[in-house]
């Protein structure tokens, strides 16, 4: 349901198979009447269920006291009266005011409780985070840039737009993009609050100004509607395990006529000589192993298709290999260690593979490096380029 | 000596960023003038915070308050004035608005809870008070939540001010 002003712009529904009543958008009403339906909605979804029933205001952007005394009273009144009942309100860190709001629901009642939404749709996030991967994450960008920077404009960047990088981690392909496209705008989101702490950081030293580093969930983000000329989003809907959700967020951040553009890896197609062989049967290997953790780094071809359905037209793909001649093999090198250290030494255990497993999954990766650093030798990582124009 | 909205304000030493003057019964002729009004100048005030989205979304927040308390409690005719200002991290807020001595009673009564020791019990009997909340809930929330300072000022013409100061970055980060 939709109920929609100015000050009241809000939908509400209700997921029977989850016991779930999600509310989102604006709620700020006059009295609290004008929420009587929604409420009586909630009334009448927690009559249907026992045991825990969910409250989910991870959308919802604003609130004021006079919907929050509505919810808060109804929510406690639910638990008085039924003794078989428990609610537990599912909040939003990136809504500053959300958690504290609803943690005073907690106090009055042990049959309510609150949490935050964090990471568990980032299923690839602690690894990343955890993996000692800062170093390496810069190599990749500086490999990867050493193509993009001349594709960008391929796909339309020009200086002066409106420029959004979503999913930006430590952010240094944002600090390339600021000096190469001198954006009139340029806001990078990222959901690692260390991630844009360094982004900071290293933008300050490197005195590079006009980056708004913002925290935010790129599937929920609180950027407005239609405001950005061209959104970039590298490498990252491989990381989520529902990359259509980011998608429909990057659409509707864009402004019509703007272009979406998001890069993506195929790991199977990595590909080296001498020792083809088992540097294929290890990157065979990733893919399983990222699909195992909901993720899937087999994406990149399958962007157009993604770009498609989520509404683009004027669909523009291409792929690009970096490769060991890219500039100095030792980079690519490193690059493929940090991969091992992190798919072999980290996530390959955690899924339970044997030590034999475990042992032939590195030798794919140590044999990819040797080719990248053999006199004679060629080693390569396929990355898609796919943009996508919103329809004006 | 610089107009006010250029310089520092005419009542504290900081920077001034933003001021408008409007007339009272314009403001109060539509509830979603609240919601407008915090929305943009949160905008306006946020693009050189650590976070502007997340000091955006916060400010709003607090300042709708403010002004939702301010549409529902104030005198009949005159003008509402509303600055803000800001010294490092420490954002305040002003609005000088018509109230006779009743409507500034509410206020200084208002405030002087939401500054009570016991300003978190107090927020929770107005919170789950069967009854419609009262004009003071928005401040009390302010005081508890966001750990506003409050205050309020009797001006010769027949105003008051309100005023809050806020320290919103640097909590969640």
């Amino acid at each position: 349901m939709i109920a929609e002003n100015a000050a009241l712009a809000f939908a509400w529904s209700y997921n029977d198979n989850d016991q779930e009543f999600s509310l989102k958008g604006s709620l700020r009403p006059q009295k609290s009447d004008e929420l009587s339906l929604c409420m009586s909605e909630l009334e009448g979804s927690v009559a249907k269920v026992s045991g825990k029933f969910y409250v989910n205001v991870r959308r919802l952007v604003r609130m004021n006291n006079v919907a929050f005394h509505a919810l808060a009273c109804k929510i406690l009144d639910l638990v008085r009266e039924r003794a078989d009942l428990s609610i537990h309100v599912t909040t939003s860190s990136v809504v500053g005011w959300a958690t504290r709001k609803f943690a005073v629901l907690e106090a009055v009642s042990d049959k309510i409780t609150v949490s935050e939404y964090d990471s568990e749709f980032y299923p690839g996030q602690t690894f990343l985070e955890e993996g000692g991967f800062i170093p390496i994450l810069r190599t990749q960008t500086k490999l990867t840039w050493h193509h993009e920077r001349t594709l960008l404009a391929d796909h339309g960047l020009k200086p002066d737009m409106e420029v959004a990088d979503i999913c930006c981690g430590i952010g240094d392909f944002a600090v390339l993009l600021q000096k190469e496209y001198r954006p009139a705008r340029l806001v990078a989101l990222d959901h690692s609050r260390s991630s844009l702490d360094y982004a900071r950081k290293v933008a300050g030293e490197f005195g590079v100004r006009g980056i708004d580093y913002v925290f935010g969930d790129a599937s929920e983000m609180l950027l407005e509607s239609d405001q950005f000329d061209f959104v970039t989003c590298r490498h990252s809907l491989q990381v989520f395990d529902r990359p259509e959700l980011i998608l429909r967020e990057l659409f509707r951040i864009c402004k019509p006529g703007g272009r979406v553009y998001v890069t993506n890896e195929k790991n199977s197609h990595c590909l080296g000589e001498p020792r083809a062989e088992t540097i294929q049967k290890t990157y065979n290997e990733v893919a399983r192993l990222w699909a195992h953790f909901n993720m899937d780094i087999e994406l990149g071809p399958k962007s157009r298709r993604y770009l498609i359905e989520a509404g683009f037209d004027d669909i523009r793909m291409e792929s690009f290999m970096v490769t060991n001649r890219d500039g100095n093999p030792q980079d690519f090198a490193d690059i493929i260690q940090s991969w091992e250290n992190v798919y072999a030494g980290q996530m390959a255990v955690q899924r339970g593979d044997s030590e034999e497993e475990i042992r032939a999954l590195r030798k794919g990766f140590q044999d990819h490096i040797f080719a990248a650093l053999h006199p004679k030798g060629y080693a390569g990582w396929p990355v898609w380029v796919a943009s996508g124009r919103k329809p004006a | 000596m610089p107009a006010p909205a250029e310089g520092v304000s005419a009542k504290s030493d900081m920077p001034q960023l933003l001021q408008m003057d409007l007339d009272i019964g314009d403001f109060c002729s539509d509830w979603s003038h609240c919601d407008l009004m915090s929305g943009y100048v949160a905008r306006m005030v946020s693009h050189n915070r650590l976070d502007s989205v997340l000091f955006a979304n916060l400010y709003s927040s607090a300042l709708n308050e403010l002004l939702e308390t301010v549409f529902r409690v104030h005198g009949q005719t005159g003008t509402l004035q509303f600055s803000v200002q800001r010294q490092d991290n420490l954002d305040r807020v002003e609005l000088v608005f018509p109230a006779d001595d009743a409507i500034y009673g509410v206020y200084k009564d208002a405030v002087a809870k939401a500054s009570h020791d016991n300003a978190e019990t107090l927020y929770l009997e107005a919170l789950f008070a069967e009854t419609e909340p009262g004009p003071g809930l928005g401040l009390l929330e302010l005081g508890v939540d966001y750990g506003a300072r409050l205050s309020t000022d009797r001006h010769d013409d027949g105003r008051m001010c309100l005023i809050a100061e806020l320290s919103l970055e640097g909590e969640k980060e």
